[in-house]
């Protein structure tokens, strides 16, 4: 069943040009999907839009069949979203405990260790840690949340190989065993092909480029 | 996380922007409230002033529409009621009126009081001797005893020096004749107060002059109803009362007092005049208000530039926490949220900071107060200074803090985190 559907988005920076061209999608619980395209072709926006960060020009966005504009924004991302960050985007006055808690009751050391970070390490403060201790951090957040959709925003770019198959292997453990849907935006082949579904986004335009 | 953790976490862990903004709630909360209490100190003063700069009326025999006979006035005495009449107006704090009389004084024996030269004693009769000129200017000061009013029919006060030269005290009788010689009537009086002389003998403008009755020592002030007692079948017809002096409780009330004394009806004010007196409070008033003006517009301008300098000090504290916002919102805490949170932050350091500023106001405000000619003791921070500060301030604090974060709100957590990125 969909858990979301994307209807004939447009959206158009303030100066007209429009990114995003009646954009069609629909994704399911339980699969990982990767939408691919070079840089600057509108892979952050569509993400932005489906997550709530922003509101699209024209359109509809449903999560569950109900109009998220309609739901609230706020709401949306609190409840339905769970979002991972290409800058990982953690509090830097927080520790990766205190990250992981920040939008979740459960408690947020098993989930670190999840994601391979050790006790000691979930207690330091965020920006002692190395840039894939952070993404992890980031994963566990997204994790820790009870929401149903994770959006990750280039997850891997700034990884080295080894951490990046790793942080690959947590985000399909989360779709194909939490049942969660994962939508990953990407220019990278290889991240791409570890999904079920692959959107290719081409001048404003989506397409499905393997299923 | 609720808000209020992450409140404390941030004000903990980011102790330094946490001590910049302590440090200036602190100066500019102590200068606030030492301003505060130095202005109430100038509004006590001025009060003060207004009550005590002798603002007073007097009201006298018009002598130019009487009539004239051997050279004296035949114009109307005043009278006791008309005197007390015009006392019971509103706004009148005390008053006097002099009867003098030059009688001799003699103790229960019968035996003459011994004055410096076996002169007669300069006596007053007097309602209120508190508000005679002699007592108001600072020459005489009541030592002992009560002053004369006028609901005493027979008392009387003596310098302390007549009354250790006849071994008088507090609560002795003495006898007052004004011409034993001619059998004018004896009235006896009760002493009820002694007063000391501060006058400076040498200063000739206090008329200090050993060799006559006006020796200080033999002035004499006795209630006005025993100073009628002894003019009384000798010249009761040509002495009396010429003029009173009324002291007003409030300077500033003076026009409107005398208004309302001159619309008393049982006064034939064709045959009185009234001299208005406020020029000292004039003077004194004019140089306090500028005084006054001078503190307030310094509070006003250190409360605005305080908050201006807190405003930008904020924002550019929640410049620097943008991309924070920019998180806070993607992962789904609300705008409420996030600005009750720095609300909160700032609202932890004014607990701390209000209070201290309020114990080390109590120590500069005084210091602070002398550059402005206040004595540092008048100049008191009290609790109702530091309530008003801490609802006023916290209050101007909350709405820095929303000021400070509508910028960065205007936009959704896309925008913030791209221009961020």
């Amino acid at each position: 069943m969909n858990i979301m559907e994307l209807k004939n988005v447009v959206y158009a920076y303030e100066n007209k040009k429009k990114v995003l061209k009646g954009i069609n999608l629909s994704v399911e619980e339980g699969k990982m999907y990767a939408i691919l395209g070079p840089s600057g072709c509108g892979k952050t926006t569509l993400l932005s839009l489906m997550g709530g960060l922003d509101s699209p020009t024209n359109g509809q966005i449903l999560y569950d069949g109900q109009d998220i504009e309609k739901m609230g924004l706020s709401a949306h991302r609190k409840n339905n979203i769970a979002f991972i960050f290409q800058s990982y985007n953690l509090i830097d006055y927080l520790t990766p405990k205190e990250n992981v808690a920040l939008t979740s009751k459960l408690p947020p050391l098993p989930i670190l260790e999840r994601v391979g970070l050790t006790d000691e390490e979930s207690k330091r403060n965020v920006l002692k840690l190395s840039g894939g201790q952070q993404q992890r951090v980031a994963i566990a957040r997204a994790l820790a949340s009870d929401a149903k959709v994770i959006l990750a925003d280039e997850p891997t770019g700034n990884l080295d190989e080894d951490t990046a198959a790793d942080v690959t292997a947590i985000l399909k453990e989360c779709a194909h065993q939490m049942n969660k849907c994962v939508v990953i935006v990407t220019h990278s082949n290889e991240l791409a092909k570890q999904a079920d579904v692959i959107f290719r986004l081409r001048k404003g335009d989506l397409q499905i480029a393997a299923n | 996380m609720n808000l209020g953790i992450r409140a404390i976490l941030y004000t903990t862990r980011k102790w330094k922007k946490t001590l910049l903004i302590f440090c200036l709630l602190l100066s500019i909360t102590t200068l606030v409230l030492s301003g505060l209490a130095i202005a109430d100190a100038q509004e006590e003063q001025t009060e003060e002033v207004r009550g005590t700069t002798g603002a007073s009326f007097t009201v006298e025999r018009d002598i130019s529409t009487g009539g004239w006979t051997s050279g004296y006035s035949t114009q109307e005495f005043m009278t006791d009621d008309m005197i007390k009449e015009i006392a019971a107006v509103d706004g009148i704090a005390g008053y006097d009126a002099s009867l003098i009389t030059l009688p001799r004084f003699f103790n229960d024996k019968g035996e003459a009081f011994v004055t410096v030269e076996n002169y007669s004693y300069y006596c007053y009769g007097s309602y209120n001797s508190q508000y005679h000129e002699l007592f108001l200017s600072g020459r005489f000061e009541l030592v002992e005893g009560k002053h004369i009013t006028d609901d005493m029919s027979n008392g009387v006060i003596i310098s302390k020096e007549l009354a250790d030269r006849n071994n008088l005290k507090v609560g002795d009788t003495v006898t007052g004749i004004y011409y034993p010689e001619n059998n004018t009537p004896a009235v006896d009086m009760e002493i009820v107060g002694l007063f000391d002389i501060v006058a400076d003998k040498d200063d000739a403008v206090n008329m200090y002059d050993d060799s006559s009755y006006y020796d200080y020592s033999n002035y004499v002030f006795c209630s006005m109803e025993a100073a009628k007692g002894l003019i009384k079948g000798w010249g009761e017809d040509g002495d009396g009362i010429s003029e009173a002096y009324y002291y007003v409780s409030d300077a500033a009330q003076l026009d409107s007092v005398i208004k309302e004394v001159q619309g008393i009806s049982s006064v034939n004010w064709n045959n009185y005049k009234i001299t208005s007196n406020d020029e000292v409070y004039q003077n004194i008033s004019s140089s306090l208000s500028d005084t006054g003006t001078l503190i307030t517009t310094l509070i006003i301008v250190i409360t605005v530039v305080s908050m201006v300098l807190i405003i930008l000090i904020l924002s550019m504290s929640v410049r620097s926490r943008k991309r924070e916002m920019g998180i806070l919102l993607a992962v789904g805490i609300a705008k409420p949220s996030v600005i009750l949170q720095y609300i909160l932050e700032t609202a932890l350091i004014a607990v701390v900071a209000f209070p201290l500023a309020y114990l080390s106001s109590r120590q500069v405000a005084g210091a602070i107060g002398t550059l402005f000619g206040k004595a540092a003791e008048n100049v008191v921070v009290t609790p109702q200074h530091f309530a008003l500060v801490a609802v006023v301030g916290g209050i101007l604090l909350i709405i820095a803090v929303i000021v400070s974060c509508i910028p960065a709100l205007r936009f959704k957590p896309k925008q913030i985190l791209s221009q961020m990125e």
